[in-house]
Parts: C-alpha cells; sequence; structure tokens
C-alpha cells in the first residue's frame, strides 16, 4: 500500500514538532493550482460564446450555485464561494488521484476529517450568529417533556456524528478504490507470471480494472458532489434552523 | 448584417428552449451508485456508534478522575446505547433524504 503513505520531501522540524513538507503537502499544492490555473485561464478570454474550458468552468459555477441554492435557500449562497472552493478542492483531489504514479489527498482522513471539521465548526458559528442561543433549538425536537430527557441527547450525539460521517465517508471511498484497483493489478502480474494458459487468464483482471477505473471516475465526481450537497444541508439547518421540517 | 425579423427570432428561441429543456436533466445531481448507498448508511451508524461509545468512555474517565465517585461502566454502557439511537436516527434521514430525491426524479 505505498500509494498512501505519506514521505517528507524537504524535512523541517520546528519547536519540536514534524512540520516537513511531504508529497502529501506537495499534493495539495498541485491540487490548489491545478484548480486556480483552471478557472482563471479558462474564464481569461471571457468570450460571450464560450470556448470548451469556458464552458466547463462555467458549468462547475452553475451547477455548484444550483445546488446551494435548492439545498440552503437563497441566503445560503452567501456561502457560495467556501463551498465552491471545498468541491473544487475534493474534486480535484479525487480526480488527479487517478492518475498513476500520484498522490490522492483526500485519501487520508486527517484531510477529509480537517475540512468536516472546519465545515462543521462554521455552521456552528453561522447557527449561533443567526439565531443566537436560540440555536440550541436544534436539538429539540417536537416532543412531550418526558421524552425530551432521552431525545436531546440522542440528537446531540447525532449532531456529533456528522464531522465523523462526513469524512469518514470520503476518505473510505477513496481508500477502498485505490486499494481495489491495486488489488486486480496485482492479480495481472501474478496471472501473467504464472506462465502457460494462466498467463492468458492475466487479460481478465486487466479488463476489470479499466472498468474499474471508469467506475473510480463516477466516485471521484459523487463523492465531491456528496461532501459538498451535506455541506449545504448542514448549512442549510444552521440557517433556517426546523422551518424546513 | 440586416435586421433579425421576428419570425427568426421566434424560431431561435424556441430551438434554444428545446436544448435547455433537453439540458435540463444533464445539470441535475447524478444518481447514487448502490456502493455509495451502502457506504453512506454504513458510515452514519458506524459514527453514532463510535461517538456514543466514545463519549461514554470520555465521561466515565473524567468522573473517575476529577469527581469523588466514579460512573464506571454505566457512562459507556448508556451512551453506547444512545449512540445506536442517535446511528438508527441518522439513517432514517439518510433514507428519508434518498426516497425525496427518487421521488423527485421519478416526477420528471
Amino acid at each position: 500500500m505505498e500509494q498512501f503513505a505519506v514521505k517528507p520531501l524537504i524535512p523541517l522540524h520546528l519547536g519540536g514538532y514534524d512540520v516537513s513538507f511531504t508529497n502529501q503537502s506537495l499534493w495539495m499544492c498541485v491540487v490548489v493550482g491545478a484548480v486556480t490555473l483552471f478557472m482563471t485561464l479558462a474564464v481569461a478570454k471571457r468570450s460571450l460564446v464560450p470556448s470548451r474550458m469556458q464552458s466547463m468552468a462555467e458549468i462547475s459555477y452553475e451547477f455548484v450555485a444550483n445546488m446551494i441554492g435548492g439545498a440552503a435557500g437563497e441566503d445560503g449562497l452567501r456561502f457560495f464561494p467556501f463551498i465552491f472552493t471545498i468541491f473544487m478542492f475534493v474534486l480535484f483531489s479525487n480526480f488527479l488521484g487517478l492518475l498513476p504514479g500520484s498522490f490522492t489527498v483526500t485519501s487520508q482522513i486527517v484531510v477529509t476529517f480537517a475540512m468536516a471539521a472546519f465545515v462543521i465548526a462554521m455552521v456552528v458559528v453561522t447557527g449561533f450568529l443567526r439565531h443566537g442561543i436560540g440555536f440550541l433549538k436544534l436539538f429539540v425536537p417536537h416532543a412531550p417533556i418526558y421524552l425530551l430527557l432521552l431525545l436531546v441527547p440522542i440528537e446531540i450525539i447525532s449532531f456529533l456524528t456528522r464531522p465523523i460521517s462526513l469524512s469518514v465517508r470520503l476518505f473510505a471511498n477513496m481508500l477502498a478504490g485505490h486499494t481495489l484497483l491495486k488489488v486486480f493489478a496485482s492479480f495481472v502480474i501474478a496471472l501473467g507470471g504464472a506462465g502457460g494458459l494462466l498467463s492468458l487468464l492475466s487479460a481478465a483482471p486487466m479488463f476489470l480494472i479499466v472498468a474499474i477505473t471508469a467506475l473510480e471516475l463516477l466516485v471521484a465526481f459523487l463523492q465531491a458532489y456528496v461532501f459538498a450537497i451535506l455541506t449545504c444541508i448542514y448549512l442549510n439547518e444552521a440557517l433556517h434552523l426546523h422551518d424546513h421540517h | 448584417m440586416p435586421a433579425p425579423q421576428p419570425e427568426d427570432l421566434r424560431s431561435l428561441g424556441d430551438r434554444l428552449d428545446a436544448v435547455q429543456k433537453a439540458n435540463a436533466a444533464r445539470d441535475k445531481a447524478p444518481p447514487p451508485t448502490s456502493l455509495g448507498v451502502a457506504f453512506r448508511f454504513s458510515t452514519e451508524m458506524v459514527a453514532a456508534l463510535v461517538v456514543g461509545g466514545g463519549l461514554g468512555w470520555a465521561i466515565d474517565w473524567a468522573t473517575g478522575r476529577w469527581l469523588p465517585f466514579h460512573t464506571k461502566p454505566w457512562g459507556m454502557i448508556v451512551f453506547f446505547i444512545l449512540g445506536a439511537a442517535a446511528g438508527i436516527l441518522n439513517v432514517i434521514r439518510a433514507a428519508r433524504e434518498l426516497n425525496a430525491e427518487m421521488a423527485k426524479k421519478d416526477g420528471d
């Protein structure tokens, strides 16, 4: 599993902490650079009839804007820069991770958990800014008072699971996909080296790898979408509390 | 360049409407794969169990450390069960969202 190993490229130690520049940091820089280049270069010409690159940039913009408008309402659009950044970062990490020999930033739980924790922290801050102490009503469902004793802790635990399920889902999908590819690739090599008729069989896992790579492309997009839409849904709850129930 | 005739504009408008209607389906959210749904539900359930159990464990540890009595093992037992309940709640909510999405898709 060395494709998931984090290796230091430029060793750095500050105050007893290891802050080395790793392949992980390198690929995060690559992702940010790629998104920035894509978004600035694609729309640089600002043509009325967009080129292919420009319409790709415009489609991703509209896609995210529609998603936020649908899931979090009009006032959710204030968070567009944040959600668009998260969506593009996750999308490009997932896609670039599919390149052979590259490193998948989102297959590290540290990265996904940091993003999820930030999202939830922002939701909580937004909720308190918007509703003050009334934000805590989010944890109080409509129920008789004797049931609330039981339901409030359940609601609080349910809320606390969000950063974990948000981060684990993305990380596990990426990890599972890449592991699956590696397992089938090892079948190809093992069968190819077996000699005789078995060598011919090695074409079968090879075809499967092609098919799984196509599936992984879909998963890469889907997981970026799921991460962004769940961020919108959580924001919606913080903005509107129980309005939409 | 001659000024565009109203009929031309109308036919252009009709054609644009047709293209937009055809593209509307494409812009919608992608259908979830079965693997994605399985991942979604299982992470919801497992995460709730982990949080519930962890919270209970932390309470047991904290009471044993800073208070004259300790709640061990009741904190973990109670919160693990609450975590299971929260997990089921999460899965039901996720399933409800998924159902609403599917119903919206079928409605079109």
